[in-house]
C-alpha cells in the first residue's frame, strides 16, 4: 500500500472552545498507481482529511503511513499561485530539478505554453487551476493530491479539465486522491471510492471501480450510483 | 508635469520674497546657487557631503537590517514578540537627541557613537513595520511552500518577501527621510565634518546663505534617490500587480 490511513478521532475547536467532531474511525488505503475519490457532501471533513494527509493539520488521532521521503503533489481549491511570479517560474520555484523541456512539456499539454509568461492574476479561474495541476505534477509525485478540482468551473471547462486529468491517470499512472462532493466526478475518474458519512465522517462503503474512466460504461456508471446513492441513504439510517 | 509646475512655484515664491527682506534673513537662489557652485569649485560641499552620505548610509543600512530582520521574527512569534515589545515600546518614545547625548557621552565623540545613535533612532520605526508585514502574511501560500518543501532561501525570495516588500518600501522611505535629519543633529552636537556641522557654522556666523548652500543639495540628493532608485525599484517589484500605479508625469 503507497497510503494507509487510520484515523481514530480529529475534532475542530471553535472560538469558544467547544470541540466538534470531524473525522471518526475513518479508514482507507490505496495502492500505488490507483486512483482514489473521496465522496462526501459538502462540510463532511474532505479537505481536512486531506490537509492531515498532507502533513498540513496534525493535531488527531490515528496515523498516516507514506512512503518514507515520498514527495506530494498538492492541487488545493483554491490554486494558491504566487501571484508575483509568472506562470513559468511558479512551477520552477516548486520544482527546482524539473529541466527547462520538462517544464515545457507540462505547459504544453496543459494548454498554457501561451501564458507561461503570465502573472496569475490575469488567469481564470480554470487556468490557474492547470497552472496549479502543472506545478503539482512537476515535483513528479508520489502521491497526488486534488481538492475538489472541478468545482466552481463553469460546465465546459469542468469536463474538458476532466478529461485532461482522466487522461493524466491513465497515462502517468500517478497514485492519486482526490476529494469531491460530485459523484459523477468520482465515478468519472477514480479506480475506487470512498464514500463518506455526513460529520463526523467515516467511509460508509468502498465502490471499486471495474472499469475506470476510458472503459467506463453506461451499465457500470448506473450501477455505482445507484451502489453509492444506497451507501449514502443507509447512512442516513443510522 | 504638474510636479514641475509645483516645484517651480515653490523656487518663485521664494525668489520673491527675497526680493522684499534683508538678504542677511533671506538671501534669493542666485547668490545661494553662486556659493554652491564656488563651495563645489573648492572641495568643500563635496567632502561636507560625502561624509553625510556614508553616515546617512551606514545608518540606515544597520536600522533597516537589523529593525526588518527583529521585526519580522516578533510578527512570526508570539514568545519573541512578547519578549522584545516592551523594549520596542521604550526605543519609539525615548527622544531623538537623549539617544544622541548618551552615545556621545557613554561612546565618546566618535564615528560609531554617530552611527550607532542615528540606527537606533530609526530601529524601532522599521521593527514596526516589518512586524505588520509578518502578520499580515498569506497563511495558504505557507502551507503550499510548506506542502512542495520549499528550502528556506526560496520561501524567503518567493514567498516572505514579496509580502513584507510594501511594508519594507513603506520602512525605508519614511526612514531614509528620518534618518538624514537625525544625522544632521549628531554632525551638529559632535562631529567635525558634515552637512551638520555647515550648519552649525552658518548658526554661529549668522549666514544664512552658507546653511542654503549646504541644505539644498543634499535635500536634491535625497529627492533624486527617491525619483531615480526607490519609486523605478518599487515599480519593478509590484509589476505583478494590474493596477499597479501607473507612469505618472
Amino acid at each position: 500500500m503507497l497510503l494507509d490511513i487510520e484515523i481514530d478521532a480529529k475534532d475542530h475547536v471553535d472560538a469558544a472552545g467547544v470541540a466538534r467532531p470531524v473525522l471518526r474511525e475513518l479508514k482507507l488505503a490505496l495502492a500505488r498507481g490507483e486512483a482514489g475519490a473521496v465522496l462526501g457532501p459538502s462540510g463532511c471533513g474532505k479537505t481536512t482529511l486531506l490537509r492531515i494527509i498532507a502533513g498540513l493539520d496534525r493535531n488527531f488521532t490515528g496515523r498516516v503511513a507514506l512512503p518514507a521521503h515520498g514527495r506530494l503533489g498538492m492541487v488545493f481549491q483554491e490554486p494558491r499561485l504566487l501571484p508575483w511570479r509568472n506562470v513559468e517560474d511558479n512551477i520552477k520555484i516548486a520544482a527546482p530539478h524539473a529541466s527547462a523541456e520538462e517544464i515545457a512539456a507540462l505547459l504544453e499539454a496543459f494548454g498554457l505554453a501561451g501564458h507561461a509568461r503570465h502573472f496569475p492574476g490575469r488567469l481564470s479561474l480554470g487556468l490557474a487551476r492547470r497552472a496549479a495541476l502543472a506545478r503539482a505534477l512537476a515535483i513528479k509525485p508520489d502521491l497526488l493530491l486534488l481538492d475538489e478540482p472541478l468545482v466552481s468551473l463553469d460546465a465546459a471547462m469542468a469536463l474538458s479539465l476532466r478529461e485532461r486529468i482522466a487522461r493524466l491517470i491513465d497515462e502517468t499512472h500517478v497514485t492519486t486522491l482526490l476529494v469531491t462532493h460530485d459523484l459523477s466526478e468520482a465515478i468519472a475518474l477514480a479506480d475506487r471510492i470512498f464514500v463518506l458519512s455526513k460529520p463526523p465522517a467515516r467511509v460508509l462503503a468502498t465502490l471499486e471501480v471495474a472499469t475506470p474512466r476510458r472503459l467506463m460504461t453506461e451499465e457500470a456508471r448506473r450501477e455505482l450510483t445507484q451502489k453509492a446513492q444506497a451507501a449514502l441513504a443507509h447512512g442516513d439510517l443510522i | 508635469m504638474i510636479r514641475l509646475a509645483s516645484f517651480a512655484s515653490i523656487l518663485l515664491l521664494w525668489a520673491m520674497l527675497a526680493q522684499f527682506s534683508d538678504s542677511r534673513h533671506l538671501p534669493g537662489p542666485l547668490p545661494v546657487l553662486e556659493l554652491i557652485y564656488s563651495e563645489a569649485r573648492s572641495g568643500e560641499l563635496f567632502l561636507a557631503l560625502g561624509a553625510t552620505l556614508a553616515r546617512v548610509a551606514a545608518a540606515f543600512l544597520i536600522a533597516m537590517g537589523l529593525g526588518s530582520a527583529l521585526g519580522y521574527l516578533m510578527g512570526r512569534s508570539r514568545t519573541i514578540d512578547e519578549i522584545l515589545d516592551p523594549w520596542l515600546v521604550v526605543l519609539l518614545n525615548i527622544p531623538a537627541l537623549v539617544v544622541i547625548v548618551l552615545a556621545y557621552i557613554w561612546a565618546g565623540l566618535n564615528e560609531a557613537a554617530a552611527v550607532g545613535a542615528v540606527a537606533l533612532n530609526k530601529l524601532p520605526g522599521a521593527m514596526v513595520l516589518a512586524r505588520e508585514g509578518a502578520r499580515a502574511q498569506d497563511p495558504s501560500l505557507d502551507e503550499m511552500a510548506q506542502v512542495f518543501r520549499l528550502s528556506p532561501q526560496a520561501r524567503l525570495r518567493h514567498v516572505v518577501l514579496p509580502q513584507l516588500a510594501p511594508y519594507l518600501a513603506a520602512s525605508a522611505r519614511s526612514g531614509l527621510a528620518l534618518v538624514w535629519k537625525i544625522v544632521l543633529i549628531v554632525e551638529l552636537l559632535g562631529r567635525p565634518n558634515g552637512v551638520g556641522f555647515k550648519i552649525n557654522l552658518a548658526f554661529q556666523l549668522f549666514d544664512l546663505r552658507l546653511l542654503f548652500a549646504y541644505a539644498l543639495p543634499f535635500v536634491a540628493i535625497m529627492l533624486a534617490v527617491e525619483v531615480f532608485l526607490a519609486q523605478p525599484l518599487e515599480r519593478h517589484v509590484s509589476r505583478w500587480r494590474l493596477d499597479a500605479p501607473r507612469h505618472r508625469d
